[in-house]
């Protein structure tokens, strides 16, 4: 059996969510198991009704007490779940919080671990999953035998199709010390007007040569005109002209966009690390040998502050 | 009290790695202190400044991390305790080495880098912190203990961040903005040298092998096709034909 975690918004499942579908079916393909699929939160019927038309069964856990996520918590029900579903595989996005309590979920079950695939090939014994390691450096092909937990990487997996009406099912969750033991005090919400940096299909992304917090203005300007995000490197999140959840590199987040668009930005190997995977990448540079040129698919050696009005311009042009 | 760094030696970002026989060979790679884990080293130690007690490091590796733990030494932390393996490993396996470390140092807090970077991984921490059965708190970007049994901290998640109360022990990954870590000075690296590294075999730990196996590692080229404009004299001319680009040939926008 092979049990997919799907993430969700509150409403309906997240991109993440349908991508990890997508990796379940495979698995359980080579298995020849139905899916079994897991929601957790609190009033989340719509999400429910919308979850079960991808799986055979859909678990739900809906209940106070997982109003707030904690990786505690998120362990204690997919454990739960991978035990009724008798499970050999358990799915789940690539996602902050998703890499941190399938980890958990790993040691409990004595599972192998596959991180943020990128695609798999799944037998009757084991699962092959090709990964990136050394920073996005590196393309690692690794084995697990099952019972295996796997979490996809985003962007990386098709969009899973809806396929009927799963049954549904409560799912009771029992709690204890350890699950006591975190307490959330407080949720703060991030400024929401744009799709989140790892979802995003087009990033663009300010670096230094943006010149002030001001600038980024007109980087918001063409994320919003291209549906895009935007996103930021170290040396300006540290400036505190935009705020850490923008970063995109080592330590930051690891972007995978159809469209990256670096603005004013060098090129540190350590930037490199969070998007040189971006399927199409665009740079903007006043420095011809920024390193970020030796990444670019197509790039301009000029003034940010001349060339980027004119992009916008052209942008808006062509979308009339 | 007792606070633990868990600590790897990882190649530099800016090292060039070499393949040979399809798997990654490190041997003239520049190692350094993983950077998620220095701000792990930096915690603690002024966890211990602040509240007294011992800053300890924990690693796991093979007899080259050593330098790495002397990095840790040198910046101020205590001693060290080094379970060695020369194989593969991954996160789980380690977890499960570290967690029978961790069971008899009986420390307060634990922090550890919130992503490996040779693994790329994000597990090592909250995979420690469930063979022990103790809370994590992953991406954190602020931490206040309260006294032996408690901590505040706040964390990143997927889309903003929480303010969590723990009760300890716990684990807690960092991320970038909970600290700045100090260098080691000259007189901290003379000091490093006397301090103890107490060395495990992870055989005695029982850890034979990894749960995961690697099957080959190459090293990942995207072909960029560099095509790069001139700009500096007709900016509106190249931002015109950088979007034609993208739109005609690309088809990205």
């Amino acid at each position: 059996m092979v049990l997919v975690f799907i993430d969700h918004d509150g409403t309906k499942p997240k991109k993440g969510g349908l991508e990890a579908v997508t990796r379940a079916r495979e698995i359980a393909g080579a298995l020849n198991s139905p899916v079994f699929g897991l929601v957790v939160g609190h009033g989340i019927d719509g999400v429910a009704a919308e979850a079960r038309k991808y799986v055979d069964t859909l678990y739900v856990v809906d209940n106070p007490a997982f109003a707030e996520y904690t990786p505690e918590k998120w362990t204690a029900a997919a454990h739960a779940a991978a035990q009724k579903a008798g499970a050999k595989a358990v799915v789940a996005p690539a996602s902050r919080t998703g890499r941190t309590w399938t980890a958990r979920l790993a040691v409990r079950l004595d599972a192998g671990l596959l991180e943020d695939v990128l695609e798999i090939e799944p037998s009757a014994e084991a699962v092959v999953a090709k990964r990136y390691t050394f920073l996005n450096r590196v393309l690692e092909t690794q084995r697990a035998a099952y019972p295996v937990v796997v979490t996809s990487k985003p962007n990386a997996a098709p969009l899973a199709e809806p396929k009927g009406d799963g049954q549904v099912e409560a799912l009771a969750v029992s709690l204890g010390e350890l699950e006591a033991r975190v307490e959330v005090l407080e949720k703060i919400q991030e400024e929401k007007k744009r799709v989140s940096l790892t979802e995003a299909n087009v990033v663009v992304t300010g670096g230094r040569g943006m010149g002030s917090p001001e600038a980024f203005k007109l980087v918001e300007e063409l994320a919003d005109l291209l549906g895009g995000a935007v996103g930021a490197t170290r040396a300006v999140v540290d400036a505190g002209w935009r705020p850490y959840a923008e970063q995109v590199g080592q330590t930051g987040k690891t972007v995978q966009p159809a469209l990256y668009i670096a603005l004013g930005v060098s090129g540190a190997v350590q930037h490199q690390a969070g998007m040189n995977k971006s399927k199409v990448v665009v740079a903007v540079n006043k420095d011809p040998d920024a390193p970020i040129f030796k990444e670019t698919d197509y790039g301009i050696v000029g003034d940010v502050h001349q060339v980027l009005p004119a992009m916008i311009e052209a942008v808006k042009k062509l979308k009339d | 009290m007792k606070f633990v760094a868990i600590i790897r030696q990882v190649p530099d970002g800016e090292a060039k790695l070499r393949e040979e026989g399809g798997r990654i060979d490190l041997s003239g790679a520049t190692m350094i202190l993983d950077q998620m884990d220095e701000y792990a080293v930096e915690e603690i130690i002024q966890l211990k400044e602040k509240h007294g007690g011992e800053a300890v490091i924990v690693a796991f590796g093979p007899e080259r991390t050593k330098e790495a733990i002397r990095t840790a030494l040198a910046m101020g932390a205590d001693r060290a305790v080094f379970v060695k393996y020369e194989g593969d490993a991954d996160p789980i396996t380690e977890a499960k080495a570290l967690a029978q470390v961790l069971k008899e140092e009986a420390p307060t807090v634990v922090f550890t880098g919130g992503q490996q970077a040779d693994w790329d991984s994000y597990a090592l921490g909250p995979a420690v912190a469930e063979a022990l059965g103790w809370p994590s708190v992953a991406w954190t970007t602020a931490f206040e203990l309260a006294d032996e049994t408690q901590a505040t901290a706040q964390h990143d998640l997927d889309e903003g961040a929480q303010r969590v109360q723990v009760k300890l022990p716990a684990v807690f990954t960092t991320q970038q903005g909970l600290n700045e870590p100090r260098y080691p000075t000259l007189p901290g690296i003379m000091k490093a040298k006397k301090k103890e590294i107490k060395e495990i075999p992870a055989e005695e730990l029982g850890i034979t092998g990894t749960r995961v196996e690697i099957l080959s590692q190459a090293i990942v080229k995207i072909e960029r096709k560099q095509k790069i404009l001139d700009g500096t004299k007709e900016p509106e001319k190249a931002a015109e034909e950088l979007v034609r680009l993208l739109h005609e040939e690309a088809k990205v926008i």
